[in-house]
């Protein structure tokens, strides 16, 4: 409750901050029949959005460190840490590489679980590391303007991925579906954003008479091969945040 | 048509009959006096050839009919008959969309001043020629038309054409007579107001001129905002106030304009002159931001740098009108110097034209090409009027020279070979033609530049003599008080032709023309 209030607070102080320099600059009337009278667009012979773009990507690298977390993740710890690189070839489209290692603890559920009920998943085999080969193709190239005198270029993009998932006994192939958006603060530098769907064969860390050693009391199982586990398609929603440099 | 056609040729089969009639009771008056003309009725294998095209033509077959035709027209024996066949033949080419060809066949049967054939020939070579957009043809046969014996499904044409000659040679009233002619139900009907307006602005008849703009506008009120009619007279119509002086009028007509059609820079540009004169010089500011924005790169507009620069004096922004003066220099310095050397490198109107034609390739698609004249120069050049009607004759003789090679068995026939050599001939006096025409569009740009380039050196010399009289007033303690942008540093947007807008040059469609100048005159 107190954190929720916290969390108001800090966005309506953010958003008077903001509203204050949003209008701190001389409010200009312009004469009425300046303005646009209708919300056509002009004729080009090849018309394009934009000219003189501020983010130029074609030919170019882009290369990204980024902390990754798998938002529906139950067992293993949450966090990844990874780096990627891209070469744009055009406007529209980048392939690149991605690698990402896994934290090798596990997450605060199966903690309270361990301590609960005595199950430890660090029994099951972890996810160690991933690499995908990564297709992104950027849709929609905008900017947005916070005050008057910053401007934020953006850029949208799906994303498709092929590579594979390592855990600490076997490697998986993994496809991985996502979109992403980069927020360019100058024409270099950019915070990034990827929500990808992974899917790929994984072991099941929910082993009958295998997970229990014996902390609380209960007899303790004995501790299972890391290959005897099940497999299963399993589905992850990952969330990367990162820096990029558009070299 | 194909009733009238019908009509044509069963009143034709009758006449080489009437004819051979005719020359038999002309015969014996001749007889001693002129033997040739004996010898050129028709025997009755010819008769009976023609009787057969005919009927092929009847029964719809054109282009077997066209072909016999143009086999009989050429035999001595049918000379008497020639005017009649070459009448039809024309008409079937017509029917096979021919109508390079069949505007041949009609100037020869107006050439041989048959009374019978001539006037529908000149009425047929009308409709082709309009069709085609072949000035020379179209001049030849409305010369010669006889507006009391003009059908009167064709009048309207002919008054229209007849108005645009008359404008041409500067006869403003007898074209505005003819232009007043066409009828409200006319296909011409827009295009012959919009010229009448234009006569009216050109005899310096403005109050009329604007009356027939505004009825025009009205008349195309439920058409799309992006009609051409109603655009052209929407900025027609600010034109005409511009010309009456009623600037603020004109900006008003001008702001009308919309953006989505091609008539909205010139608008923009035109809008500029009238703000300028009505003393808004931050409207006119807000309107360079857009002209002189990147979407605007291929453009040629000298004036509107110096335009931009007059401002900056009236507004006593030196460093801005340097800045500007300095680019006019340097963009058109070097654009006045190609002028001049390719006009001197060559005289040949071909070599004129495949320079453009490069440049119509750079326009249409991606492609690169190696050009000798800038290319704003050439795309400037490529938008003008007369360039762009002779570009649409050209197109239309490819269309017509991709229909004869179109069908094998045509192409082989002695008249598909004919064809191919009329047009290819045409084509290549209409390239010579445009040549010429591009050659007389470098020497006016090189004119204007030379002009422009004087008016610079002036408007350089008023510049600095406001910054003496600016530094003195400084001098003198009568300085300004504080100004918008005396917390701004400006040498960042100067240095780099911006106006307090932070996006390092980059621009948006959806921004264009939204614009605005925010400085204020630092003059006192």
């Amino acid at each position: 409750m107190l954190k929720n209030g916290l969390k108001a607070l800090i966005i309506i102080g953010a958003a008077l901050l903001l509203h204050k320099t949003a209008f701190a600059a001389e409010l200009v009337e312009l004469p009425v029949e300046e303005l646009a009278k209708e919300s056509v667009l002009p004729i080009f012979d090849k018309s394009v959005s934009v000219k003189n773009r501020r983010v130029v990507t074609a030919g170019r690298v882009d290369a990204n460190l980024f902390y990754g977390m798998a938002l529906t993740e139950p067992i293993y710890d949450v966090s990844k840490f990874g780096a990627s690189a891209y070469y744009n070839w055009n406007e529209d489209n980048a392939i690149g590489l991605l690698f990402a290692k896994n934290s090798s603890g596990l997450s605060t559920y199966s903690n309270q679980l361990h301590k609960e009920y005595g199950l430890d998943y660090n029994r099951a085999p972890k996810p160690e590391m991933t690499i995908m080969a990564d297709y992104n193709v950027k849709v929609f190239y905008g900017k947005m303007s916070l005050t008057k005198s910053m401007v934020i270029n953006t850029m949208l993009f799906g994303s498709g991925a092929l590579g594979m998932v390592k855990f600490e006994n076997k490697s998986y192939a993994a496809l991985a579906l996502g979109i992403g958006q980069k927020f360019y603060f100058s024409p270099q530098w950019a915070l990034r954003f990827d929500l990808r769907l992974y899917m790929n064969q994984a072991p099941i860390p929910f082993k009958k008479n295998s997970m229990n050693d014996g902390s609380t009391g209960n007899t303790s199982n004995p501790i299972p091969a890391k290959d005897s586990f099940e497999e299963r398609l399993t589905y992850t929603t990952n969330l990367d945040v990162g820096l990029s440099y558009l070299f | 048509m194909r009733k009238q056609l019908l009509l044509l040729i069963a009143t034709s089969m009758i006449m080489p009959v009437v004819s051979e009639a005719q020359t038999a009771k002309k015969a014996p008056a001749k007889r001693t006096a002129q033997p040739a003309a004996r010898r050129a009725v028709a025997p009755p294998n010819a008769k009976q050839q023609l009787a057969k095209a005919l009927q092929m033509a009847q029964n719809g077959q054109y282009a077997a009919a066209a072909n016999n035709l143009f086999t009989l027209a050429r035999k001595p024996e049918l000379a008497a008959e020639r005017p009649q066949i070459k009448y039809i033949l024309g008409t079937m080419l017509m029917q096979l969309k021919l109508y390079q060809t069949a505007a041949f066949q009609f100037v020869d049967v107006i050439r041989s001043g048959n009374p019978r054939y001539s006037k529908p020939a000149i009425e047929k070579l009308s409709i082709v020629a309009d069709g085609l957009g072949d000035d020379t043809i179209l001049n030849y046969a409305i010369s010669r038309v006889d507006l009391n014996s003009i059908p009167a499904s064709q009048k309207d044409m002919v008054y229209y054409r007849l108005g645009e000659i008359q404008r041409r040679n500067g006869q403003f009233a007898k074209a505005i007579d003819m232009f007043g002619r066409v009828g409200a139900n006319s296909s011409y009907y827009f295009q012959a107001l919009y010229n009448r307006g234009l006569s009216e602005l050109e005899a310096n008849e403005v109050p009329a001129a604007i009356t027939v703009f505004q009825n025009m506008i009205e008349a195309r009120g439920a058409a799309p905002v992006t009609d051409t009619n109603k655009v052209q007279a929407q900025l027609a119509l600010a034109r005409a106030f511009y010309q009456k002086k009623d600037w603020d009028q004109a900006i008003e007509a001008y702001s009308q304009v919309p953006r989505d059609t091609l008539a909205w820079h010139d608008a923009v540009f035109e809008q500029s002159w009238a703000m300028l004169r009505a003393a808004r010089f931050r409207s006119a500011m807000s309107n360079f931001q857009t002209l002189h924005s990147a979407y605007y790169e291929d453009f040629y507009m000298p004036e509107s740098l110096l335009l931009r620069s007059i401002v900056y004096l009236y507004i006593c922004k030196y460093d801005e009108m340097e800045k500007v003066l300095n680019l006019f220099e340097t963009t058109y310095g070097p654009i006045r110097a190609k002028i001049g050397n390719f006009i001197k490198s060559t005289n040949d109107n071909t070599y004129y034209y495949q320079e453009l034609e490069k440049a119509k390739i750079i326009k249409t698609t991606d492609k690169s090409a190696n050009l000798h004249l800038p290319y704003i120069v050439l795309r400037n050049i490529m938008d003008q009027g007369d360039v762009k009607r002779a570009m649409n004759y050209l197109a239309r003789l490819n269309q017509e020279k991709a229909r004869v090679e179109g069908s094998p068995t045509f192409r082989a026939s002695a008249l598909g070979q004919y064809s191919l050599k009329i047009i290819a001939n045409r084509m290549k006096n209409t390239k010579l033609a445009v040549g010429d025409m591009m050659k007389a569009h470098l020497l006016n740009m090189r004119a204007e530049l030379h002009d422009l380039y004087e008016q610079a050196g002036f408007i350089r010399y008023e510049m600095i003599n406001g910054r003496k009289e600016s530094v003195k007033k400084k001098i003198a303690g009568k300085d300004l008080g504080e100004q918008i942008d005396d917390n701004v540093n400006r040498k960042f947007y100067i240095e780099n032709g911006f106006q307090y807008y932070p996006f390092q040059g980059e621009f948006w469609l959806d921004e264009i023309g939204n614009y605005h100048y925010l400085g204020k005159q630092s003059c006192e």
